[in-house]
Order: structure tokens, then sequence, then C-alpha cells
């Protein structure tokens, strides 16, 4: 017993320094389950609330290209409009309000700090529980896809955006509709890449990806960015794709959180597919 | 106590530092300037290794707090305060450290900051990048984000020393 305190008073500096890197490291490891420290994030109010009182400040040197955005996004809403159509067929055209559903909502909130240069970028946003954000739901922009919600807060939420480890996205090509997923190498924050697309099939420097509402958390057709490079991966019948995507995260501030009415729908559905027998085994 | 005073207003103003300014500054190529290690290397000579160690891991989980980094922050703090009375014991000069209050440029002279802090930055930063990316296939990359952030991280905190600590109070 005396031996076991002599040791432990020996090696006290070394066993504290082991327990402290333990619990930081499984913290960042694994941060999805370690919910304890999840609590030290921005979405807790003292944060949130310091990057509120930030964004207030430097908002204002971004107006002159927010406002540039917000035009635009105008303009191409009121292309939309029935006022700015002509109406070709008369009679024939009946829109029945039954034949139509809503599916996706759009929450807008604002954008009050963000990053692009580490390896995981987050956002963190002025909406949270309050407005009834949940985890998961997609993220975009008008101008693409920005993230999914990764950490929710009373009145604030953190984003874990596209450009992060493991992102996942599944996406697919406007032209073509060959599909893989969206993944990040950390190099370049304005490059994405694709995997997962086999080299067989034809794919053209340009072609426009958009989401493939597979997950449910985007609707079909929400812009990624546009191929700007491809390569095949040597020894592997895989297309190496390189995306430079619609949305620029250093300069981003209004984003919209997208719900999906029928997600429950969607997963009870999914959750019915029998697992796979030899996963199982293995 | 007036050295408790000291840090805690230290260690809110290098928090907000850090945490306002320093954490939007990306200007390309990985370089993520770092202040807060100084603080760490301020504290106070006499300090034991082990509240070394808890108080920089409750600063490093304040960081974390603010940027998004679930501990990796914290884990930095504590390998960094793990080796500073190494590294101290290292370079102690001839006569020990006896005469010394705290720890700063122009008490222990250019050269001796130099080697310690830079040493500990480098540990750090090492540190840092590697847990933050984990990934063997980005080892090349990890190795420009050390390369170009220390020398960044060494200027500025000579930048932060050379304007707030006055000279004539630290010789007295």
């Amino acid at each position: 017993m005396r031996n076991l305190i002599a040791f432990f008073k020996r090696f006290q500096i070394f066993l504290v320094f082991v327990l402290l890197q333990i619990v930081a490291l499984s913290a960042y490891i694994q941060y999805s389950q370690f919910a304890r420290l999840q609590v030290f994030s921005s979405a807790s109010r003292i944060n949130g609330g310091l990057y509120e009182v930030r964004y207030s400040v430097t908002k204002h040197f971004n107006l002159e290209g927010t406002n540039r955005k917000l035009e635009w996004e105008n303009a191409r809403l009121r292309e939309k409009l029935k006022l700015s159509n002509y109406k070709i067929d008369r009679d024939k055209i009946v829109i029945e309000d039954t034949s139509y559903q809503q599916q996706y909502l759009y929450i807008a909130a604002t954008v009050i700090n963000n990053t692009y240069d580490k390896r995981n970028n987050y956002m963190t946003i002025d909406i949270g529980k309050n407005h009834g954000i949940k985890k998961g739901w997609g993220v975009a922009s008008s101008k693409g896809v920005v993230g999914v919600v990764h950490l929710v807060g009373e009145s604030y939420a953190v984003v874990k955006t596209i450009l992060s480890k493991n992102i996942n996205f599944d996406v697919s090509m406007r032209d073509g509709g060959a599909f893989g997923l969206l993944k990040w190498d950390a190099v370049n924050p304005k490059i994405c890449q694709i995997s997962g697309i086999s080299n067989d099939i034809t794919i053209k420097k340009f072609t426009k990806v958009i989401t493939r509402g597979g997950s449910g958390m985007f609707p079909k057709g929400i812009p990624v960015g546009v191929i700007t490079k491809r390569k095949s991966i040597e020894g592997r019948p895989l297309w190496d794709l390189q995306v430079r995507i619609a949305e620029d995260f250093r300069t981003i501030q209004h984003v919209y959180v997208i719900k999906n009415i029928k997600l429950d729908e969607l997963k009870e559905l999914e959750g019915r597919i029998p697992p796979d027998k030899e996963e199982d085994d293995l | 106590m007036n050295s408790f005073v000291l840090n805690s207003i230290r260690f809110v103003l290098f928090v907000l530092f850090q945490v306002l300014i320093l954490n939007n500054l990306e200007p390309g190529l990985g370089l993520y300037a770092m202040i807060y290690p100084l603080f760490i290397l301020m504290l106070p000579f006499q300090m034991g290794t082990v509240p070394l160690m808890l108080i920089s891991f409750g600063f490093g989980l304040v960081i974390d707090s603010f940027s998004n980094t679930f501990g990796l922050h914290a884990s930095s703090a504590v390998i960094m305060a793990f080796f500073r009375p190494l590294i101290f014991k290292w370079l102690s000069p001839r006569d020990g450290y006896d005469s010394v209050e705290s720890v700063n440029v122009y008490s222990m002279g250019g050269r001796w900051f130099l080697y310690s802090y830079g040493t500990l930055l480098l540990i750090h930063h090492a540190w840092f990048f590697t847990i933050e990316s984990f990934k063997l296939n980005e080892f090349l990359w990890v190795l420009i984000k050390i390369g170009l952030s220390v020398p960044c991280s060494f200027l500025l905190s000579l930048l932060v020393q050379f304007i707030f600590i006055s000279n004539k109070k630290a010789v007295r």
C-alpha cells in the first residue's frame, strides 16, 4: 500500500497530465458521444451573445456585398412570380391546391461566426431551439448548400459546414444524374471533392452539381458547385472530381435552415429495409 | 493576491484577443496565429506543474468553447504546460531563477525567450495541428501549417510584449 502511494506521489504530474489529455482528446475525437463537454461550444448563451455583439459591429463591413447578393436573389425570385410569366395556354392550366403540398420550409438565419480554414469548420447562427431547429437539418444559402445543423442551443445553433472531415453529402450531376459523396480535403475552402463515381460514366467539365435529396435534408436540386477538374484515381475504377463550390464561405452572412416536413415518414420507411445479413456476421 | 488579479485580467484579455481577432484572421495556406500560449508561459514562476496544467486545461477549454473545437485547444494547452518546467530546467541560467519574478522577454533576455518559447510553441503547434488533422496522408499539409504558424505566433507574442509590458517596470 505504501508503495502504491509512493508511486502515485512520484508520478503525480504525469498521471494528471494523462488524465487531462484523455478527457480533452476523447471529447475531441468522438465529440458526438461525449455529451458533457458539448456544453462548451458557441451555441451556449454567453459565447453566442459575445459573437452577436461582435457581429453587430462587423456586419457593416460587408453591407455592400450583402446588398448585391440580396438584390440578385430578389431579381431571381421576381422572375418566378406569376406576374412576370406569360401564360401560354389560357384555359387548360388550372392549379389545384390539392396536387401540391408543402414539403420544405425555409427558416432565415444570420451567421454570427464562422471559419473556413480549419480541418473541421463550423458556423454559429442566431436561431436555436426557440425557433424549432433540430439537429440534422440541412442549411443552404441563396447560392447553394452550406451544411448541416450540428448542435442546438436555446437561441443559437452550430452548423457543420461542407468544409469538414467526413461530411459525405449525397450529390449528383445535374446532367446525367451520376451520384457520389461530397468530401473536403482541407486544402482550399473553394474546392471540394466528389468520390464514388465510376469512371466509365462520362462526366464533362463544367457540369453543374446539385443535391440529390436522398437523405431528406435538402430538396433535390439545390446547387452545390461546378466540376472544374477530373482525373482517374490510379488503380481504382473511380473518378477523382474537383468541385468549385457555389457558396463563398469567406463572405457568407445569411443562410436558410431547411425543415423537411416529411422527414419522419422518410426515416420510418427507410428504417423498414431489412439490415444486411452479411454485415451482421462481421 | 496581486498576482492573482493580474493573471485573471490577462486570462480575459488573452481569450478576447484570440477569439474575437485572431480566430477571424484566415489568410489562407492553413496559417493560424495563436497568442494564448503566451498566457501559459507568463503564469507565475513558482507554480507547480499540476496547478499549471489544471489552469491551462480550463483556459484551453474556454478557447475551445468559442472556436468549436471540443477539447483540441485544451489538450494542446495541457501538453505545453507539461513541458514548461522541463524546458525551464533545461535552459536554467548559471545562478538559477532566484531573482526572476515574471517571465517575459525583458526579464529573461531575448536569447532565452527565443529558445524556451520557441520550443514550447513548436510542441504546442505540432500537437495541435497533428491531432486536428489526424490523418497520415495529410502529413505534408500539416507540416506546412506548423512551419507557417509557429513563426507567426512567435512574432505576434513578441509584439504583444513590446507593446504592453514596459521595460522599466520589469527591470525595477
